[in-house]
Order: C-alpha cells, then sequence, then structure tokens
C-alpha cells in the first residue's frame, strides 16, 4: 500500500478538483434538453493534461510519488467524471432527446481520446526536447 | 454552501476510494509477474472499469435515494457529484486507452472503451430502477 503522503496528497488533490468540477458546473449550468458542455470541457481538458504527465512521468520516473498522486489519481482523477456523462445521456434519452445524447456521448469519446492523444505526444515531445540538451 | 461541503467531503472519500482500489490492483497484478516466471503480465485497467461501473450506478441511485429518505438537494449534490463524480474518472479511462493505441493493442483499446460504457450504463440503469 502506498505512503501515508501519498492519501494525503490525493485527498487534497480528489479535494481541489471535485470542487472546481462543481463551482464549474455552478457557473455554467446544464439548460434541460442540451449537451452538458461544462462536463465536456472539463473531461476533455483533463484528458489532455493527465496524458501529458503521464508519458512525462515516464520519462521522468525518479518525481517525487506524493506529487504525482496529488496531481494524477487527485486533481486530474477527480476533477474529470465518467458517472455524470452516463446519467446525463441515460436522461437525455429517456427525455426523447437522441440526437442531443448521441452527440454528447460521441463528442465525450472522440474529443476525450483525441485530446489523451494530443497531450501523450506533447508529453513525449516535450520530454524529448528537455533531455535533448545538456 | 452545506453543498458545496458535502460535495467536498464525498469528493474526497471517492477519490481515496478509487486510489485505494488502484493501489490494490497495481500490487496484485505486480505479485502474479513475479509467479508468472518473470515474464511481464500485459496491463489492462481494470481498476478504473471498477470504479466507474461502482460510481454509475451509485449516481443512477442518488437522485432516487435521497427522495426517499427525504433528504434534501445538497445531498444528492454530495452523493452525485461528490462520490459518483470523485470515484470515477474520464480522463483515466481515455489516457489508458490512448496507452493502449500506442502499445498496438487496438482490440484491448476498443474493449476498454466498450466495456466501461457498456457497463456504465446498464449500472447506471440499474441504480435508478433499485431506487425508484
Amino acid at each position: 500500500m502506498p505512503p501515508g503522503s501519498a492519501w494525503l496528497a490525493v485527498a487534497a488533490g480528489g479535494l481541489i478538483g471535485s470542487e472546481l468540477r462543481y463551482g464549474l458546473g455552478l457557473a455554467f449550468p446544464d439548460a434541460p434538453g442540451s449537451i452538458p458542455w461544462a462536463t465536456l470541457a472539463i473531461n476533455i481538458s483533463g484528458s489532455f493534461v493527465l496524458a501529458a504527465l503521464t508519458t512525462l512521468w515516464i520519462a521522468r520516473p525518479h518525481t517525487a510519488f506524493w506529487l504525482r498522486a496529488a496531481l494524477g489519481p487527485g486533481l486530474l482523477g477527480s476533477f474529470t467524471t465518467f458517472s455524470a456523462v452516463v446519467f446525463a445521456s441515460d436522461q437525455l434519452a429517456r427525455a426523447g432527446e437522441h440526437p442531443v445524447w448521441a452527440a454528447y456521448l460521441g463528442l465525450s469519446l472522440v474529443l476525450g481520446l483525441a485530446a489523451a492523444g494530443a497531450g501523450w505526444r506533447s508529453g513525449r515531445l516535450i520530454s524529448r526536447n528537455r533531455d535533448g540538451r545538456p | 454552501m452545506t453543498a458545496a461541503a458535502l460535495v467536498g467531503i464525498f469528493g474526497v472519500a471517492g477519490a481515496l476510494l478509487r486510489f485505494g482500489i488502484d493501489s490494490w490492483f497495481a500490487h496484485h497484478s505486480s505479485i502474479r509477474s513475479v509467479r508468472t516466471d518473470g515474464s511481464m503480465r500485459l496491463h489492462w485497467p481494470w481498476a478504473t472499469l471498477l470504479v466507474n461501473v461502482v460510481g454509475c450506478f451509485i449516481i443512477g441511485m442518488a437522485h432516487g435515494l435521497t427522495a426517499g429518505l427525504g433528504l434534501g438537494a445538497e445531498w444528492q449534490a454530495g452523493l452525485a457529484t461528490g462520490l459518483a463524480g470523485g470515484l470515477t474518472t474520464f480522463s483515466s479511462w481515455t489516457t489508458a486507452t490512448i496507452r493502449l493505441l500506442s502499445e498496438a493493442r487496438f482490440g484491448s483499446a476498443a474493449l476498454n472503451v466498450a466495456v466501461n460504457l457498456g457497463l456504465g450504463f446498464a449500472a447506471a440503469a440499474a441504480g435508478i430502477a433499485l431506487a425508484g
């Protein structure tokens, strides 16, 4: 099991990530029968950053474990959400909003994966450029 | 204000639970890889699948459960946005899929996308039906 510092770091990151997501939801509330844009933006941006950090950390395995725990599973894991995407799609489908839920799910999937792919490549490029220098 | 506090408390609980499940799977897969003659076992994001499915069940139950127990909207926010939102993760799911693609494991990547969505929708529907 991970050390206590990692659990504390996940708790701190989880608190910030959850409150950020909650706050963005309040600032940009979902209009009934339309795509939840705030959740979509959260998941796309979070996918980019986590994928970039993952490849950066693969290149630099000596990054402190508590720091990785705070940012990865803590902040970004809690900031992004899978359950809200599934639940909102379910509710839109039950309301008969079939083009809306299909578009929401499709955009989440395509843009989320594209963002993670772009983040993955960016992290690799950054670590390559860094390590190339003396 | 109460809602924000409950989202924070439940969000931390969800994140810690997810981290615990992640660590458990990481630990047990490393033990198994030692047992199989030191050959590397292929990773597959089981922990993320588990937390995502459980979280979908929780968010499905949250609405009916809080209404049935006579709890206010702040508890629904705590359970849905905090607990289910903190427990489930979208970024680990997409990043793990990209990692599988980068290893040319296309079938595993497609399966990771399909199984999370399939079981996630089923779990949410089950939660909604159970909480009535």
